[in-house]
């Protein structure tokens, strides 16, 4: 593995050092039980499939994936000691050595090649699908070492594996009944109520986890939730309702650990009605008084984004541009005359009543927008109607909310990439060919300064193009017990990712 | 009916000062209901917001009153069409049967399968949430409420003799329906509006509780319910606002509800708390009528008066009755219905209603007075030294218990034996008073059995413990006349085996010379004559005894009735109360009559009693 | 007899109807279960992996193909497979119903013991101040809506006061006492509008029985007062009350919706509005198809009860 570039040597098995700084010296003596209150029972834990952020923490803790995050949200090595890519754009992974599958068997270069063929194949139903059938080669020179080829080079492949919906399964397993190597196993399932995980004790990280067994309650109900966590049914919940944030924060007993990483967003269509215009797009965008969503939606629990989506802190940050869709109601009547339209138009948002952030984001831009005169109409359908007519084009102006798949600005091309199929998530048939350039260039580029301008460039298309109107993002926050220890939400979009952390955590 | 509109009123006049209020919200200036002001979100009451503002900081009460205009609307409207359509099904499907009963019932049927919020569920999902299909829903989920109460209002309503009529003269159908049938369901319908319509707002206020209903910023109570739930720690009141509105709302719906089924069915009006408030009864002052004590008397009755306040004023039902009953003597109580026979001996076995009370007099039963007795005291002496016999035996057996368990339970509610030989003593019992097969009879329910046969298992009831007196209430009214002549024997024959004393109750005077020693005959609440039987019928003091007896079938003689009928207690005349029906009145009647003794035991309630020759002869005359 | 199979007949002909016409109901919503699955969180899957689901699900297959699958499934007593996680219909019911019914029985006997004495008393006292605050205080409950009384007593006895867990489940078999304390909210708060109806008609039953004939007899025979009333009044009132009661037990089914969600009880209603969300067809028909069941099962069960209580009915 001469030819392992530095970069990729450096970022090699950080959470595994952090890990074995936690548990030296001492033999790990681990906690009892720790109670964490879910937001959702997972649809389903096939290891592939999305079935959303529930079934990703759950996922997280009995599968185990190539690539993590560390605590900061970079890269981190998980199977893999080491990782990094080769001149012709290739990219190497070297895997521990120690790694078992809950079957005893090891974790091999071989089961890393059946999940990503499993993962590509051609009637593959898993999220990562499109991704992994852009691989045209993979080679597995020893049981450690697995090198992938791609059609065109990627520099932000390892973040494909970063992806909660990427657990490497053993080659052997049957059909429906997915082999990880996480480091809980599913003891039992109370179906839509609640799971018990117990610890793997042949898991590969060594010292971890630090708690024996983990019990998954769900409460769907979020005041319910909140209330499980301050009676003290609950150690820890995530996804804290906003109004009730302030309610740990007071509660000396509890702590709250937020960050900033989904958002709400405006979708158009692009190929028929007022929208296609980009200037009445734009209108849009500097119309809504991005403060109000901050209150009326999230309890103040939120921040205005009136840019594009690119979180604060991350190199690909710029304040400027991060205001380009400042609030300037002037601005706005000014570019809908521009467009033809002067003293605005009728027409219907779309949006979902079965979430109250989409219900309540939806009435603050429907306020604002009919102060410059375009009035909006409220179709708020149930969830799945809402999908169905978004991914069908059924609609002018929409509102939505997501999280980019991590923080790299490629995260943003399932969001901002107009030319994909259509689907609910992203503006149907908008033309912003210039920004799907500027993603396209940055994902090949593997020199971090040029990938940085590019970004910058491509925020710049998208202030024009607007492919999508960024609203506000959202607080994530995980509630818990002060005797919880251990546990960090990871920054950004990767918030939903950090039920991962439960493995390092401890209860005292 | 007073008290029936004063309950009307109060829920009339909250829905329609809603309705007024949702109507005229337009007009009253109020700040606009969707109108935002993110800034004094969750801000309390202030000047020109006097009910505060809400998440995003619309004016609640604004929000409040137009939230009423919404729900209203939508009830409403939804009701109005679930009325007509299922009124005309169900007329359609009443009148003509056959395939257009089939369609409307069993398509009903269908939607009445579905819980309602899962109807709910699905038709929202299918159509988008909104107004359009909350009304839709909400019509299709309450149609097959009105067409099942139409349809059977229909079916009862088109075999009377006024439709068979009209249809007899040619009338159309659609006429038939619309002028006669029509106006005869129409209170059951009306009923059904005001049902449907509090349940229409409940649902509706569910639905959009749910975000499945009327959709944002358009306030509705349960969206602002829904909103408030979130800010419950912060705002409470915000909740409590459209929680109160929606409650008061339903409250006042269900409430003329009932008014109106209560306004249109007098049964259950009767049943609906329009009673009078019981009282504890009176106690009064012992001795102020000092004991007399009988020689051989085992029931010595004086001056016994009853009283029943009633809406119109106290009336007396009994008046200032007396008579005495020997051991093993029979007495019967003659009279026409309402001359207070039956409630006399009530109020001798403490039976009266609530709202009766015995108000004079008293009622020496070996030694005690009844009417001072402690219900407990009085319980006791109940089926063991007093029993009765009541007039309708089918409805006085429990329909739900088996007749020997009827007979057990009077025994063992006196005596502490056990149950097997309770059981023996009943079918002793049945033995005795002549049931067939008693051994079977002793499981069988009261319904299987005719109406004699009932009889005898009340008498083995009554006797079971022995009593010293048995007072028998008309027990041959119920009865066919070959029935009639059995129980009156086997009541003889009881008589003297046991040696209890009787009280027999009767309208008519031929039984009395049968069975009983003395006659008292009552009048209008009033002891009018009374005297031994055989002397009574020979020669009757009292015109009204003379006329009872003229009215009894003999071989040779058609019967005479009575003309007119015995006066309501409220409204018994002044002086003698049998004057107005008398052929012998003449002014002194005019006065009060005391009950006047003749010797021989007779007494006569009469002011020409001595100078009319009265009785069968007297009429040959 | 005959009575009996000509009610079971259209009851299950009843089902049937119910059945299909949610089956097609469903199909003609909006909303495709493969693509919902795949966008849990409000992410934006793959087109072809889409397809891919929906072939995998056999949803590309024409209505009338599906409908007669669903038919001869039926027709063996196969209730057919969860869409979401391929977990047998039948095997869920079979875990959630029995959750549901012991909420609605929990309620039931809770309306029971608190709506026939109080009933009855209120009817031997008629016009007394009893009758008059509880006639009052059932019409509020008749009123209050259920979401509304459930949250207010979250707030209150959960959150404030912490007497109470706010909601959730414990199998009985794991901690009684947890379980029982779980059931007693939400089974209050079913129980709210059945203790109305049944107050109300309890007190206009004995209202109406009070008088009649045989009552009297039951006294003149010198029954004590509560042996009165115990076996000669409120026996013989509790068969319209039964009837009621029945009826209402139907519309409890589906009416558990409100309060299975507001406290967090896991039986039938979660995974059906679930289902509905995420258009998962045989799980939706299948809970329809048995909440359909149960509600006319629990009908002819009434009439039957009523038979056994009203000897009269029995012999008609």
């Amino acid at each position: 593995m001469t030819n392992l570039t530095r970069r990729g040597l450096v970022k090699s098995g950080l959470g595994l050092l952090a890990a074995c700084g936690l548990t030296s010296g001492v033999e790990a003596q681990r906690a009892k039980l720790l109670r964490f209150g879910l937001s959702a029972w997972p649809p389903n834990l096939q290891p592939w499939v999305s079935t959303g952020a529930s079934a990703g923490t759950v996922k997280m803790l009995i599968h185990s994936r190539l690539i993590g995050y560390d605590r900061a949200g970079n890269l981190a090595g998980e199977l893999a000691e080491s990782f990094g890519h080769e001149a012709d754009g290739a990219w190497v992974f070297r895997l521990v050595p120690n790694a078992v599958f809950h079957n005893g068997e090891p974790v091999t270069s071989a089961d890393v090649r059946h999940t990503i063929e499993q993962i590509g194949g051609e009637r593959s139903t898993a999220y990562m699908r499109a991704q992994f059938q852009s691989v045209s080669r993979i080679e597995t020179p020893d049981a450690r070492t697995i090198r992938i080829h791609t059609k065109e080079p990627v520099a932000t492949l390892p973040t494909w594996f970063g992806n909660y919906n990427m657990p490497i399964v053993w080659r052997g397993s049957p059909a429906n009944e997915p082999v990880g190597c996480g480091a809980y196993r599913l003891e039992s399932q109370e179906r839509g109520t609640s799971l018990d995980l117990v610890a793997f004790d042949r898991y590969f990280r060594a010292g971890l986890p630090r708690i024996e067994r983990l019990r998954l309650v769900v409460y769907a109900d979020e005041n319910l939730r909140f209330a499980a966590l301050k009676s003290g049914d609950m150690d820890m919940i995530e996804y804290v309702p906003w109004q009730s944030m302030s309610g740990v924060e007071s509660d000396p007993r509890l702590r709250l650990d937020t960050q900033y990483g989904p958002f709400m967003d405006i979708l158009f269509n692009g190929t028929k009605g007022p929208f296609a215009d980009a200037r009445i797009r734009r209108a849009v965008a500097h119309a809504v008084k991005r403060e109000d969503i901050v209150q009326a939606a999230f309890f103040g629990r939120g921040r205005p984004l009136e840019g594009v989506p690119i979180v604060e802190g991350t190199p690909w940050w710029d304040a400027e541009l991060s205001k380009g869709w400042r609030y300037d109601p002037a601005e706005a009547k000014r570019l809908l005359a521009a467009a033809g339209a002067p003293n605005g138009f009728q027409t219907v948002m779309l949006g979902t009543a079965q979430f109250g952030m989409h219900k309540d984001t939806a009435e603050v831009v429907q306020q604002h927008l009919a102060a410059i005169g375009i009035q909006c109409e409220l179709r708020l359908p149930d969830w799945s109607t809402r999908v169905r007519l978004g991914t069908t084009g059924q609609y002018e102006i929409a509102i939505h909310g997501v999280s980019a798949d991590n923080n790299d600005p490629d995260g943003l091309t399932v969001i901002m990439d107009t030319s994909l199929s259509p689907t609910h998530g992203r503006s149907f048939g908008v033309q912003a060919p210039r920004t799907i350039d500027l993603l396209a260039r940055g994902r090949a580029e593997f020199d971090e300064t040029k990938r940085v301008a590019i970004y910058k460039d491509m925020q710049r298309a998208a202030l024009e193009e607007v492919p999508l109107v960024g609203l506000a993002w959202r607080a994530q926050g995980y509630g818990m017990d002060r005797r919880v220890t251990g546990f960090t939400n990871i920054p950004g979009a990767l918030s939903t990712s950090s039920g991962f952390m439960l493995t390092e955590t401890t209860i005292a | 009916m007073r008290r029936l509109h004063a309950r009307l009123a109060l829920p009339a006049l909250l829905i329609l000062s809603l309705v007024v209020i949702a109507l005229a919200v337009p007009f009253l200036g109020l700040p606009n209901p969707v109108r935002q002001d993110i800034p004094n979100r969750l801000t309390g009451m202030a000047p020109g917001a006097p009910l505060g503002r809400d998440e995003f900081g619309r004016d609640v009460f604004s929000r409040l009153l137009w939230g009423a205009r919404t729900s209203l609307f939508v009830a409403f409207t939804a009701t109005t069409i679930a009325a007509l359509a299922g009124t005309l099904l169900g007329m359609l499907g009443g009148w003509f049967r056959g395939v257009a009963e089939f369609l409307s019932v069993r398509i009903a049927d269908v939607i009445l399968c579905f819980p309602p919020i899962l109807l709910a569920l699905l038709v929202v999902t299918i159509m988008g949430p909104g107004v359009a299909t909350l009304i839709l829903m909400l019509s299709v989920l309450y149609t097959p409420g009105f067409v099942r109460v139409a349809y059977g209002e229909v079916l009862s309503t088109r075999n009377q003799d006024f439709v068979t009529a009209m249809t007899a003269l040619g009338a159309t159908t659609p006429r038939i329906l619309a002028l006669t049938v029509l106006p005869n369901i129409a209170s059951p319908l009306l009923v059904q509006y005001s049902l449907t319509l509090g349940a229409a707002i409940v649902v509706e206020s569910g639905l959009s509780f749910l975000g499945l209903g009327v959709v944002p910023p358009t306030p509705s109570w349960g969206l602002m319910i829904r909103g408030a739930r979130a800010t419950m720690e912060q705002a409470p009141l915000l909740l409590l606002w459209p929680c109160l509105a929606l409650t008061v709302t339903i409250l006042a719906f269900n409430l003329l509800c009932d008014a109106l089924r209560d306004a249109f069915d007098p049964k259950s009006a009767a049943s609906v708390g329009t009673r009078p408030r019981p009282r504890l009864v009176d106690r009064f002052a012992p001795g102020l009528f000092p004991t007399r004590a009988d020689s051989g008397a085992i029931l010595s009755v004086r001056g016994l008066t009853v009283e029943i306040g009633t809406r119109r004023g106290v009336i007396r039902p009994v008046d200032d009755v007396s008579f005495t009953v020997g051991a093993g003597e029979t007495l019967a109580i003659v009279g026409e219905s309402g001359s207070g026979k039956s409630v006399t001996v009530t109020s001798l076995m403490g039976l009266l209603p609530a709202a009766a009370r015995p108000v004079a007099g008293e009622a020496v039963f070996e030694g005690h007075d009844l009417l001072r007795r402690s219900p407990d005291q009085l319980r006791a002496l109940r089926g063991a030294r007093l029993a009765m016999i009541p007039q309708d035996p089918m409805s006085s057996l429990n329909p739900v218990h088996k007749v020997g368990d009827q007979v057990v339970e009077a025994i063992l509610a006196h005596r502490s034996i056990a149950r097997p030989a309770a059981r023996a003593e009943a079918l002793a019992l049945f033995r005795r008073v002549g049931i067939a097969d008693p051994e079977r009879r002793l499981d069988a329910w009261p319904h299987e059995m005719s109406g004699g046969m009932r009889q005898r298992v009340m008498i083995a009831m009554a006797i079971a413990n022995r009593p010293a007196l048995l007072i028998a209430d008309e027990p041959t009214t119920a009865l066919d006349v070959t029935m009639q002549a059995q129980i009156l024997d086997l009541l003889a024959d009881l008589r003297r085996e046991t040696g209890s004393a009787l009280i027999f109750i009767t309208h008519s005077l031929g039984v009395v010379a049968e069975i009983a020693d003395t006659v008292m005959v009552m009048y209008a609440g009033q002891v009018v004559e009374q005297g031994p039987v055989a002397s009574v019928f020979a020669a009757p003091f009292h015109p009204y005894t003379a006329a009872l007896l003229a009215a009894v079938p003999q071989d040779d003689a058609a019967p005479e009735p009575i003309p007119g009928a015995v006066p309501p207690p409220h409204r018994f005349p002044q002086g003698c109360r049998f004057a107005p029906r008398c052929g012998h009145a003449q002014p002194p009647c005019g006065e009060a009559q005391p009950l006047r003794h003749f010797g021989n035991g007779r007494e006569v309630r009469c002011a020409r009693a001595g100078d009319l020759r009265l009785g069968r002869a007297a009429h040959d005359a | 007899m005959a009575y009996l199979v000509g009610r079971i007949a259209s009851s299950v002909v009843l089902a049937f109807a119910v059945a299909t016409i949610v089956f097609l109901a469903l199909h003609l919503v909006p909303g495709d279960p493969a693509e919902l699955l795949l966008s849990t969180g409000g992410i934006s899957p793959d087109p072809a992996a889409v397809a891919e689901l929906r072939e995998r699900l056999g949803l590309d297959r024409p209505l009338h193909v599906q409908y007669l699958g669903f038919l001869t499934g039926l027709l063996r007593g196969d209730l057919g497979r969860s869409l979401v996680d391929d977990y047998s219909v039948a095997a869920e019911i079979a875990l959630r119903l029995p959750r549901t019914l012991e909420l609605i029985a929990a309620g039931t006997i809770i309306a029971l013991a608190v709506g026939v004495p109080a009933g009855t008393y209120a009817a031997v006292h008629a016009g007394g101040a009893f009758d008059r605050i509880m006639s009052g205080v059932m019409a509020l409950l008749m009123a209050v809506p259920v979401f509304v009384l459930g949250t207010l007593l979250i707030l209150l006895l959960a959150q404030t006061l912490k007497l109470m867990p706010a909601g959730g489940f414990v199998p009985f078999w794991r901690d009684p006492g947890q379980h029982l304390l779980l059931l007693s909210l939400p089974a209050l708060v079913i129980g709210k509008g059945l203790v109305a109806i049944v107050f109300r008609m309890t007190r206009a039953s004995v209202l109406d029985i009070l008088p009649r004939d045989h009552v009297r007899t039951a006294r003149a025979k010198g029954l004590a007062e509560g042996r009165v009333l115990r076996a000669h009044v409120v026996r013989n009132a509790f068969g319209p009350v039964l009837t009621v009661l029945g009826l209402h037990m139907g519309s409890l089914l589906g009416g558990t919706v409100l309060v299975e969600y507001v406290f967090n009880w896991p039986g039938l209603s979660t995974p059906l509005i679930r289902a509905v969300e995420g258009r998962d067809y045989p799980m939706v028909v299948g809970i329809v198809l048995t909440v359909s069941g149960l509600f006319l099962l629990i009908n002819l069960v009434v009439d039957l009860l009523y038979a056994a209580l009203d000897p009269r009915v029995r012999a008609g």
